[in-house]
């Protein structure tokens, strides 16, 4: 069975070394022939609006957008939480392409189906 | 250590690449191999010491050896049989 890894991103750029570590983790996943499934909430939301990425850097982390088309090119799944968009005026047509949107249930599902989980 | 007399089908240099690229580098050149066929792998982040060993471990691809080379981490990866 192949394994599979969800890591909730809650952190955003005011954080840049919290908002990056999870893309190296996931990176690391994909890396490791493991499903990885990215759920962002909250502040994380802020890291899939295109163009903010490339602003977050932290001295000895390899750059959120060097990850990014990494995890999606190995796989990866990008779950953005519905009402934290909302909340921050945010879009479908505002986030990087390949993000998709979900709400509550979908992250569960995520979350109980899968074989280990992170929380950042 | 000196030269290493394993035979590579291809080489990655990962040197300067911090963590985990060496890794995702890694991973990705083992998929354009034929099973059995060796990586040879130079990075300078340290974090490969454990990282490479880690990888091959749960991919199923066997880390031949490791050595260094002055600042250079050297690894060759031979890549798993098909599952």
């Amino acid at each position: 069975m192949t394994e599979k890894l969800v890591i909730m991103v809650t952190h955003g750029p005011g954080e840049p070394e919290l908002a990056t570590l999870p893309f190296v983790m996931a990176a690391a996943g994909v890396a490791s022939d493991i499903d990885v499934v990215m759920g962002f909430q909250g502040a994380g939301c802020e890291l899939v609006k295109k163009g903010v990425a490339e602003t977050v850097k932290v001295p000895e982390l390899t750059p959120i957008d060097d990850l990014l088309p990494m995890i999606q090119e190995l796989g990866g799944k990008l779950l953005v939480c519905w009402p934290s968009l909302k909340s921050r005026g945010l879009a479908e047509e505002d986030l990087v392409e390949g993000a998709e949107i979900v709400a509550a249930a979908r992250l569960v599902a995520e979350a109980t189906s899968a074989t280990s989980s992170l929380v950042y | 250590m000196t030269e290493s007399n394993i035979q590579a089908n291809t080489v990655l240099d990962a040197r300067g690449l911090l963590c985990p690229m060496p890794v995702v580098k890694t991973a990705k050149a083992i998929k354009e191999l034929e099973p059995g066929q060796v990586l040879k792998l130079i990075a300078t982040d340290r974090g490969s010491i454990a990282d490479i060993p880690a990888w091959a471990q749960t991919t199923g691809n066997e880390l031949l050896e490791q050595h260094e080379e002055g600042d250079d981490l050297v690894f060759f990866v031979r890549k798993a049989q098909e599952a």
